[in-house]
């Protein structure tokens, strides 16, 4: 066997050790590469930006564990942002899996910013139903949700004071790692109800949303990891998506690296395979 | 019993998908109302479906283990799990935590889910790699756009991709702007009309596949 097709039969714990280390040793030994902001997250950005304060602010967590690594940042600093701008949080999760964690997430915020569960923010918790229960929301909030996480009647919290349905809205985020999510909100909820939607998506998730985007369906995307980067640069705040991006910039080109080697020694063994049948001939 | 195992599902499925087809273009309170109705019975049909699907899953798995079919382990690791969790849920009235304070439920979740399901997503990167290194080769002209398009979104979508090419930021925001966008729009409308068709065959019957096989 010769050299290059050794290296395209290359034992795979060879790959696994260096995309380990390549996201490792960046984390160990961060650079902190300068990160440029997209027009994408700036849409979410700006539209909070201009939102009076009191304004009421829908925030779905549609994500379980597994995302954790690239919804939690983004979850983080769009609360951290709505607090800061005094918004009304109405936070709730349309996937079981993710309630608790999407509970955590809020309650540690809302802490971290000072704020109090019921008068500034409310988590409303998971319903069944999935799209069901944002066209109930729609039709009436109290009916979908008539008891917030905690089992606190929904009806009468200040937080909800003037807020009957979605139509009441003046602006929300679904954090969507899958369905229902981004594209959920959008055809159930935004297209009946007209209040304006942003989004957040995992990386893999984001170019399927470019066409919501580009129409002009949502106004805004925060898309894996990079997004929640560029959210918390605009914060002015470095969290985990911050450090997590030197990892990521390594393995990225770990694996450009990889797949050109492959590439090279693919076409030399083609090459060399082809010059040998001639040859034979 | 065929009226009420064929008929009547045609029927009621007729009528609603009728109605609530229309129902959208009527902003009448009535038709409103109408709404808020039967997305509420949707929610508790939800509901109930969550209890069918568990109780499926465990009769599922309980003949694997009575007939000790092959990795029938797996799935008595699986009836642990999930009656241990039941069991921690009702134990903790279905919270994580009260007062600050984790609750065996908030354990179960916190210690085993969340670490297993980020496990699991996390290992990913690992396989990706090995399989792109194994399988993402130029062996035609389309694979070759493939691949040097997913080069440049690649390095574009980090800093240190638009450190050492600059361009790349740009090009890559463009290639899922322009390109990306408009196949995907396309794959959009395609699978949004062929819904169209078979939601007006379901509705008109000609589809039944729903109502499942069984004797007639």
């Amino acid at each position: 066997m010769s050299f290059t097709e050794r290296m395209l039969k290359i034992d795979r714990r060879i790959i696994f050790l260096v995309i380990g280390v390549c996201t490792l040793v960046p984390l160990l030994y961060p650079v902190g590469l300068p990160i440029r902001i997209s027009q994408e997250v700036r849409g979410v950005y700006d539209h909070i930006e201009s939102l009076p304060e009191g304004s009421p602010f829908l925030l779905s967590l549609d994500f379980d564990p597994a995302s954790k690594p690239e919804l939690h940042p983004q979850s983080i600093s769009l609360l951290r942002h709505a607090f800061k701008k005094n918004l009304r949080v109405i936070a709730l999760t349309l996937w079981v899996s993710g309630t608790g964690m999407a509970d955590q997430v809020v309650t540690q915020v809302a802490r971290e910013m000072g704020k109090e569960n019921g008068k500034d923010y409310v988590f409303l918790g998971w319903s069944p139903g999935g799209t069901a229960v944002i066209i109930n929301m729609g039709q009436d909030l109290y009916g979908a949700f008539p008891a917030d996480y905690n089992g606190k009647p929904t009806k009468g919290l200040p937080v909800l004071q003037g807020i009957n349905s979605l139509r009441d809205v003046s602006y929300a985020v679904s954090l969507g790692a899958g369905r229902p999510g981004v594209e959920e909100w959008y055809v159930f909820g935004k297209d009946k109800y007209k209040f304006e939607m942003g989004g957040g998506c995992t990386g893999v998730m984001a170019p399927g949303l470019y066409p919501l985007l580009r129409s002009g369906q949502i106004n805004g995307l925060i898309g894996g990891l990079r997004g929640a980067a560029e959210y918390e640069t605009l914060m002015d705040q470095k969290g985990k998506a911050i450090a997590g991006m030197d990892a990521q910039s390594a393995t990225h080109l770990a694996i450009i690296v990889l797949v050109i080697m492959c590439n090279l020694f693919y076409f030399s063994s083609r090459n060399r395979a082809r010059s040998q049948g001639q040859a034979g001939a | 019993m065929i009226f009420l195992r064929r008929q009547v599902p045609l029927l009621i499925t007729l009528i609603t998908g009728l109605v609530f087809a229309g129902q959208y273009y009527v902003p009448h309170p009535a038709s409103e109302q109408m709404l808020t109705s039967v997305t509420k019975w949707l929610q508790i049909i939800g509901g109930f479906a969550l209890v069918l699907g568990v109780s499926s899953l465990f009769h599922v798995h309980a003949i694997k283990i009575r007939r000790k079919e092959a990795g029938w382990g797996y799935s008595f690791v699986l009836y642990v799990g999930m009656l241990g969790t039941i069991v921690a849920g009702m134990w903790s009235n279905g919270k994580e935590a009260v007062d600050g304070a984790m609750t065996a439920f908030g354990w179960v979740y916190n210690f085993m889910m969340v670490p297993l399901q980020s496990t699991m997503f996390a290992i990913l990167a690992f396989f990706i790699a090995s399989a792109a290194y194994r399988s993402f080769r130029a062996r035609s002209r389309e694979a070759a756009v493939l691949l040097i398009a997913a080069v440049i979104v690649m390095m574009g979508r980090v800093p240190l991709g638009e450190y050492l090419i600059p361009l790349s930021g740009d090009l890559s925001q463009w290639i899922l702007n322009v390109l990306n966008a408009s196949v995907r729009r396309a794959i959009l409308i395609g699978v949004s009309l062929g819904t169209v068709a078979l939601s007006i065959k379901i509705i008109f019957g000609k589809e039944r596949s729903y109502l499942g096989g069984g004797k007639e």
